[in-house]
């Protein structure tokens, strides 16, 4: 593969004309984005959309539901992940995705955390120290560095949510893909999710799934409206809350639809 | 019958939430009824159970003793004193009926649940369920001649063992299947989404939240297993010696009762017959609390992870 040097500040990801096409119906269609370092990018769009298809698609997450044919390319760092060569367990060691809902294992709060440092072989010390350093970024050591022997199932749904976070992130994730990560949790836990994602943009690409405007506007620097499979805007959250372009995107975040 | 229905309304007629007609009365007491009846049948089903394991224990109690269980002696044995030449011809045949049956179970349920395309798990469960509904004397017949006869094992503990294998596979396959496929699907994109390779997922995840309900089937198929009677008759026959190896005939438990009753004189036959009833039950309903025991044990430990 053709892999152009990838400048500092040139984007991280980029879709090229992806489209996701199931047995008989077209979930996405050319769709192109770029996304650049230390950004956080709010996918909105009604039920139906293809939000959550979209973001799966980014680290071949669509490859696990049978049926799913995707086109186009999507590059990391100019490289194209669907190229054959490439090995999906790499691009989501590079990619790395929360849920909608805490899918914590039945293990301690210490080894849910160390689960993917643990496939790649690290030793011990380094485990010790990425767990430490993974549980800080997304907001839970606080609460949890006094048991970390605790099962993850005892604790509660956000700190479950966090806990999928630095999961996500012990194993250095570049980009952190997040499909509707408090649509299952209170305010309060919302608040303290929200707060990661804004530390976290510091550092990483992020990709919020949100359906929810209020969280789009709160957390992100830009918003990408999708509807019916396709991209209808892309902006500055700024911009695209409160001067939309298009009708659609109007009419969705003033509330008529969605 | 007294249903106590408020005299008099307290409110108008268009709050009430209540009426008199017959069809409430009848509903009410039939529902009553049916509360009572209910635990009722339960016990009629019991009785059976309860009958059964007294009648066995009845007769078995005054012939078994723990020296009965560990003589060997061959005499002994055709007197119908001696259970350790079937208890040690049951053991032997169990362990390496088990071993088969877990270890195809195993891989065939894993590969069912993780790796093969809806179709062909469609076809291999079929096959699994059509082989748990075959007759026993059939699949004996087939050990039979696969075995003893085409291998030229002879009557022998091997055949015996594999033949009992085949009953046991639907058993071991299907609960490992369910286990696996059972994991919340999340859980599964949670794994390969942090990076693991399936097998990873399987070893590190999949098999610590499965393995109560693995270990669950296994028990239940040696449940299945120890109470086979047609494929040992035509595939072990019958010895009064300990074997020697696995080409040796072997005695199983389920043998003694069938020759109790159909070719045994005297009350030998029969005194072993209700013997090796007894220690079959026993086996089994050791067997329940077992799986029991583990389910509980383990069922804490996974709460929370089905919601």
């Amino acid at each position: 593969m053709s892999a152009a040097a990838p400048t500092p500040n040139g984007p991280v990801l980029t879709t090229e004309h992806l489209s996701v096409v199931a047995k008989k119906r077209r979930l996405l269609s050319d769709i192109n984005l770029e996304f650049a370092p230390r950004s956080l990018t709010a996918v909105v769009g009604p039920s139906g959309c293809g939000k959550t298809t979209f973001v799966r698609s980014l680290n071949r997450m669509t490859e696990l539901t049978p049926g799913l044919k995707v086109t186009g390319a999507v590059k990391y760092l100019g490289q194209d992940i669907y190229n054959p060569a490439v090995n999906p367990v790499l691009v989501r060691r590079r990619i790395g995705m929360v849920f909608q809902r805490p899918t914590v294992f039945p293990m301690s709060v210490f080894e849910n955390a160390a689960f993917g440092l643990r496939l790649i072989h690290e030793d011990e010390n380094e485990i010790d120290r990425a767990v430490t350093d993974a549980l800080t970024r997304s907001g839970l050591w606080d609460e949890v560095k006094n048991d970390l022997d605790q099962p993850a199932l005892s604790l509660s749904g956000g700190q479950q949510q966090r806990l999928c976070f630095a999961r996500a992130l012990a194993v250095r994730p570049r980009v952190l893909l997040m499909d509707e990560p408090t649509s299952a949790l209170d305010p309060a836990a919302t608040q303290r999710v929200e707060a990661t994602m804004e530390r976290l943009k510091q550092e990483i690409v992020l990709v919020l799934v949100t359906h929810n405007v209020g969280q789009a506007a709160r957390v992100s620097d830009r918003v990408a409206f999708l509807h019916t499979g396709r991209l209808i805007e892309v902006g500055a959250t700024a911009d695209i809350l409160e001067r939309p372009r298009e009708v659609l995107t109007e009419q969705f975040i003033t509330g008529r639809f969605g | 019958m007294a249903i106590s229905l408020p005299p008099t309304a307290p409110v108008p007629d268009e709050h009430l939430l209540f009426d008199r007609s017959a069809r409430t009365r009848w509903r009410i007491g039939f529902d009553r009824w049916v509360g009572r009846l209910l635990p009722l049948l339960f016990l009629v089903a019991l009785v059976p159970i309860i009958d059964l394991v007294y009648f066995i224990t009845v007769r078995a109690a005054p012939v078994l003793s723990v020296g009965n269980l560990t003589n060997t002696n061959p005499y002994a044995n055709l007197n119908g004193n001696a259970m350790g030449v079937a208890l040690a011809g049951t053991f032997y045949v169990m362990a390496i009926a088990t071993a088969v049956a877990v270890l195809l179970g195993l891989f065939g349920g894993i590969a069912t649940a993780e790796f093969l395309s809806e179709r062909s798990a469609g076809w291999i469960r079929m096959t699994a369920n059509m082989l748990a509904g075959t007759p026993s004397v059939v699949v004996g017949y087939f050990g039979y001649f696969a075995f003893v006869v085409y291998f030229g094992w002879g009557y022998s503990m091997i055949a015996g063992a594999i033949t009992l294998a085949f009953f046991m596979v639907p058993y071991t396959f299907r609960t490992v299947d369910l286990a696996y496929s059972s994991i919340p699907r999340q859980i599964r994109e949670a794994a390969l989404g942090s990076g693991a390779r399936p097998y990873q997922y399987i070893l590190k995840i999949g098999t610590p939240i499965a393995f109560p309900q693995v270990l669950t089937g296994v028990f239940l198929a040696m449940a299945i297993g120890i109470g086979e009677t047609a494929p040992i008759v035509l595939t072990t026959h019958t010895s009064l010696l300990l074997p020697s190896s696995v080409y040796s005939g072997v005695t199983f438990l389920t043998y003694l009762i069938y020759t109790g009753y159909s070719n045994a004189p005297g009350n030998n036959g029969l005194n072993q017959a209700f013997q090796a009833a007894f220690l079959i039950v026993v086996i089994v309903i050791a067997l329940n609390i077992a799986v029991r025991i583990i389910a509980a044990r383990y069922r804490k430990r996974l709460e929370g992870l089905f919601q």
